[in-house]
C-alpha cells in the first residue's frame, strides 16, 4: 500500500490527495448505503406486518359485525364467546 | 472418508473416517479433516447426533463437541457409549465410560415418566420414535388420519410434510430420530391476507369439531389430538400458498414451484398406511431439505435463506414474542400459587364498590383468587395458559365460582378486540389491573394493552365504567427486585405519556419502595380513567 501511495505521490501529490479524498467519500457512501438498506429492510417488514393486521380486522368484522348490527343481545353474547374460544 | 494430515511425514493420508475419538466429561473429541455426521449411543440407544465441524470447535488438529446443555443433568454415571458414523454405521468409539464420577448406570430418561429421552436435531429433549413400539405408533397414525379428515372437512387438502413426508418417502416409516408428525397444505388462494383469513376459518372449523388449537403464526398451528393410548399429541399443520411462481410453505420454504407438483395429490405409505402426499414429493422434499434429501442426516439444520425468513416473518410471524421464555419459566421456576400481592390489597381498599375485577397478565393468578374470595367476580387473563393452571384448579377446589381464567395474547388483535368487547359487558364499575405487565412488555404490546384497558373501562365523562390500575418497576435498586420479578425498569414519565397518547387520564399516582435498602427499588402505581 505504502509503495503504491509513494508511487502515486512521486507522480503527482495533488492526484494522491484527490485519490484519498475520493476513497474517503466512497467509504462514507458505502456506510450510508448500508444504513439505508437496513432502514429499508425494517420498513419493508413494517409493511409486511400489515397483512396480519388486515386479515385480523377483516376476520373480526366479517364474523361479528352483522350480529352486532342486529342488536340481538343474547345472540351477540353467545357469538362473542364462540369467537373468543375459536381464536 | 476422512483425510488425516500426517504432519510428521508432511503428506495427507486417507483415513477410514473420524479417528482418535475420545469421550469424557467435556464431550466428544475426534480427528477428522472432512465433515462427518455422528450419532452418540448410550447403552446402544441413540441419544443425539451432530456434525463434527459445524457443531464443534477446532482445538489444534482435533474437533471438539461439548455435551449439549439439555443432556448435562443426566451425565453422571457409567455406561457404554458409542460414537457411530451415521451414514456408514461404522463405530469409531465404543467403550464403557464413567461420567461425572458416577458409578450408577447412566439413565437418560424423563425424570417423571421414566420415558427414554433423546435429543432432536435442535438438541431439544424429546421422546423420539426409535424408542416407541408399534403400539405407540398406531395411535399417532390414527391421529394423523383424524386431523387430515378434519382438515378435509374444513375444505383443506392436506398432506404429509417435512420429516413425516421424508420418513414416508425415503423409508416408509417415521424417522427414528424424529418426535412429531407434520402436515402441510397449499392454499388455492395466493395473497398473504387471504391465506391468513383462510387459516383463521380452518381454525374455527377445527374448534367446532372439538379440537384444541394452538397458533404458532398467522399461517401455522398445532392441533391437539388425544391418541388411543390417552396421550395428547400435537400435530403441526403448516400452511402454504403459491405466489409469483414460488411456493411459500411455513415454516422454511420459498422456492420456484408449480402447482402441478402439488396437485392432484398422490399418496405415500407411512408405517403401512396410505396417506396423501404432494404429486411430486421429490420436488417438495428438495425444497425442504435440498437435493440431498435421500441421504439420512439426523443432525440436519435448515439453511433457509434470509430473504425467505424475512418474508415469512414479516407476513405471518410475531404473534408469540417471548412465549418460549415464559413457557420455560412457568414450567420450571414459578410453580404453585403465591400469596396475594400488596398491590391487590391496595386496589381493593381504593375500590370498595367494585363489581367486576379483571387482572391483565395475571400470571399465577393469586390476585384473582384473592378478589374472588372477597366476593368480587374476577377474571384472570394471561397469554401463558400454564401460568394460571394451578390457580384455576384451586378455585375449583375451594368452590370459588367467581374466579375465572382465560388466555389472552395481546399480540393477536382478534383476541384483543373480542375480549375487549366482552370486558365492556361485565357489570360496572369494573376494576382492571395490570401488575408487572407494563415492565415486561415492549412498546407494541403496551399499545395493545392501553387499547384493551380503554375498551374495558371507558365511560361518559364524570362516570367512567371503571378504572385501570397499573403497577410497574420505576427504579431498579440494588435489592434484586427486578431480577426476582423478571421485569425491566420503565420510566414513569414515558408510561404516563403513552397512556395519555392513548386517551387516558392519570387520576392518581403514588410510588412505593420495595425494601429498606438505601438504594431500594421503587414501584410506580397509576390509576387511569378513560372518558368518552
Amino acid at each position: 500500500m505504502a509503495a503504491v501511495l509513494g508511487k502515486l505521490g512521486d507522480r503527482d501529490p495533488r492526484a494522491l490527495v484527490r485519490r484519498v479524498r475520493e476513497a474517503r467519500a466512497d467509504v462514507r457512501e458505502v456506510r450510508e448505503l448500508r444504513e439505508r438498506v437496513q432502514r429499508l429492510e425494517a420498513e419493508v417488514q413494517e409493511c409486511r406486518a400489515l397483512n396480519v393486521r388486515l386479515a385480523e380486522l377483516t376476520d373480526v368484522v366479517t364474523e361479528l359485525l352483522l350480529p352486532v348490527a342486529s342488536r340481538d343481545e343474547e345472540r351477540l353474547a353467545a357469538l362473542l364467546e364462540r369467537y373468543r374460544t375459536s381464536v | 472418508m476422512s483425510r488425516v494430515v500426517d504432519r510428521a511425514r508432511g503428506r495427507v493420508e486417507t483415513g477410514p473416517g473420524p479417528s482418535a475419538v475420545r469421550v469424557d466429561d467435556d464431550g466428544i473429541t475426534a480427528l477428522s479433516e472432512d465433515e462427518a455426521v455422528l450419532d452418540v449411543l448410550v447403552d446402544e440407544r441413540r441419544i443425539f447426533s451432530f456434525w463434527l465441524h459445524r457443531d464443534g470447535e477446532q482445538r489444534g488438529r482435533e474437533w471438539h463437541v461439548g455435551w449439549p446443555r439439555t443432556l448435562q443433568e443426566f451425565l453422571v454415571g457409567t455406561g457404554r457409549v458409542a460414537v457411530v458414523v451415521h451414514e456408514s454405521g461404522e463405530r469409531v468409539f465404543d467403550e464403557t465410560v464413567r461420567l461425572g464420577g458416577g458409578d450408577q448406570p447412566l439413565a437418560i430418561v424423563h425424570p417423571r415418566t421414566g420415558q427414554p429421552l433423546s435429543l432432536d436435531k435442535s438438541w431439544r429433549r424429546v421422546v423420539t420414535f426409535d424408542t416407541r413400539t408399534e403400539q405407540n405408533i398406531a395411535p399417532l397414525m390414527d391421529a394423523v388420519q383424524v386431523v387430515l379428515d378434519a382438515l378435509r372437512e374444513a375444505g383443506i387438502e392436506a398432506f404429509l410434510a417435512y420429516g413425516t413426508l421424508l420418513g414416508a418417502v425415503r423409508e416408509g416409516r417415521l424417522l427414528g430420530h424424529d418426535s412429531d408428525a407434520d402436515l402441510g397444505y397449499v392454499s388455492a388462494l395466493s395473497h398473504p391476507v387471504d391465506v391468513i383469513r383462510e387459516s383463521y376459518r380452518v381454525q374455527r372449523a377445527l374448534v367446532d369439531l372439538g379440537y384444541r388449537i394452538t397458533r404458532y403464526s398467522a399461517l401455522a398451528f398445532k392441533v391437539d389430538v388425544e391418541e388411543g393410548d390417552g396421550v395428547v399429541r400435537g400435530l403441526d399443520v403448516f400452511g402454504g400458498f403459491l405466489m409469483d411462481g414460488h411456493l411459500h410453505l411455513m415454516g422454511e420454504v420459498r422456492e420456484p414451484f408449480e402447482r402441478s407438483w402439488i396437485f392432484p395429490l398422490g399418496t405415500t405409505t407411512l408405517e403401512g398406511r396410505t396417506f396423501p402426499a404432494p404429486a411430486d414429493p421429490d420436488r417438495l422434499l428438495s425444497a425442504m431439505y435440498g437435493a440431498q434429501w435421500r441421504t439420512p442426516d439426523p443432525a440436519f439444520h435448515f439453511s433457509t435463506p434470509p430473504s425467505t425468513y424475512r418474508r415469512l416473518n414479516g407476513w405471518f410471524r410475531g404473534l408469540r414474542v417471548g412465549r418460549a421464555r415464559w413457557d420455560r419459566i412457568y414450567s420450571r421456576v414459578l410453580k404453585g400459587v403465591p400469596d396475594p400481592s400488596p398491590f391487590v390489597r391496595w386496589v381493593a381498599e381504593r375500590e370498595p364498590d367494585v363489581a367486576s375485577f379483571v387482572d391483565l397478565g395475571c400470571g399465577r393468578g393469586a390476585d384473582v383468587l384473592e378478589m374472588a374470595r372477597r366476593g368480587v367476580p374476577s377474571l384472570g387473563l394471561d397469554f401463558q395458559p400454564r401460568s394460571f393452571a394451578r390457580a384455576e384448579a384451586r378455585a375449583e377446589q375451594e368452590g370459588l365460582a367467581g374466579a375465572r381464567f382465560q388466555t389472552l395474547n395481546l399480540l393477536e388483535m382478534r383476541q384483543l378486540l373480542v375480549i375487549g368487547a366482552q370486558l365492556a359487558r361485565l357489570p360496572a364499575p369494573r376494576v382492571v389491573v395490570a401488575r408487572h405487565l407494563v415492565d415486561t412488555l415492549k412498546r407494541p404490546a403496551r399499545t395493545r394493552l392501553w387499547r384493551l384497558a380503554r375498551m374495558a373501562t371507558v365511560g361518559p365523562a364524570g362516570s367512567p365504567a371503571g378504572r385501570f390500575h397499573v403497577e410497574f418497576l420505576a427504579k431498579a435498586g440494588d435489592d434484586g427486585y427486578a431480577g426476582r420479578h423478571r421485569v425491566r425498569r420503565r420510566r414513569a414519565a414515558m408510561i404516563v405519556k403513552e397512556i395519555e397518547a392513548a386517551g387516558g387520564t392519570v387520576v392518581h399516582r403514588e410510588d412505593v419502595e420495595v425494601s429498606q435498602s438505601p438504594d431500594a427499588s421503587r414501584l410506580c402505581r397509576l390509576v387511569v380513567e378513560w372518558r368518552q
